[in-house]
């Protein structure tokens, strides 16, 4: 596996937010960010579900693995230099659940969380 | 000769030779741990084994020049065996810490030459055919 692309919502602050972060980071794999729902999108993934993106992140790898949610998260982790021992650390059995759960709501409330990290530093 | 040459002169033989001691069994023990790092470039490991030894040597052999002097006059040979262990007990405790920050060192570029060819930590949801255009 040498590159990840990772489907993002850019409507959403929070996202864009991470998107910028993401950028920074260094890497032990490259990351593609494409906007979801785009004509970009479903030319790279014909068959894909494309509706199912825009409810949490999705992340597929160059040989055409489809990670999503939290899953898409722990690839993303896994991806960075820094954070690799984190992806191992919240993907083993006894934190999966509770990272699920975290992942999940962060995704479900990823708009208010948008508003109020915007408020804050305005 | 007086007590406090003869104190210095064994201060300076025990801590260099201590000094060489531990240097040794970090060169010799070392090398194994950095070729697996380097993948079996055995060159490589033996080049930044012998660097990290020499900056081992210059700090050390620093601290133990540094150390050197006493601050007092000593009268008496029991005297001087106390202030050797002092001396000497401080270089080991220094010589010790540097060991073990070595070996942290070594541990983690083994753990990030490791980490490096690891496999994902989760398995796909699915898969789909990719097109590049």
């Amino acid at each position: 596996m040498s590159r990840l692309t990772l489907l993002f919502d850019p409507t959403c602050g929070l996202c864009r937010r991470v998107h910028g972060w993401l950028a920074d980071q260094p890497k032990l794999i490259e990351l593609r960010m494409i906007p979801i729902r785009t004509e970009r999108a479903r030319r790279h993934f014909p068959e894909l579900n494309h509706d199912l993106t825009s409810e949490d992140l999705t992340v597929i790898s160059d040989q055409g693995a489809v990670y999503f949610g939290p899953k898409a998260w722990l690839m993303v982790l896994w991806a960075l230099t820094r954070y690799r021992e984190w992806s191992y650390r919240l993907s083993s059995p006894e934190l999966l659940p509770t990272t699920r759960r975290v992942v999940s709501m962060i995704s479900q409330h990823r708009y208010q969380i948008s508003r109020v990290v915007a408020s804050l530093s305005r | 000769m007086d007590v406090t040459i003869m104190t210095y002169l064994l201060y300076l033989g025990i801590s260099i030779t201590l000094t060489i001691w531990v240097a040794h069994t970090l060169h010799k023990n070392g090398r194994i741990f950095l070729v697996d790092v380097f993948h079996g470039n055995e060159p490589l490991a033996d080049s930044v084994n012998h660097l990290l030894v020499v900056g081992f040597y210059l700090i050390n052999l620093g601290f133990v020049s540094l150390a050197l002097k006493l601050g007092y006059e000593i009268s008496s040979p029991k005297e001087g065996i106390e202030a050797l262990s002092v001396k000497v007990g401080t270089v080991m405790l220094v010589l010790g810490a540097m060991h073990f920050f070595n070996l942290l060192i070594f541990s983690r570029m083994r753990q990030r030459a490791t980490q490096r060819n690891a496999p994902p930590p989760v398995t796909p949801d699915a898969f789909t055919p990719v097109r590049e255009v």
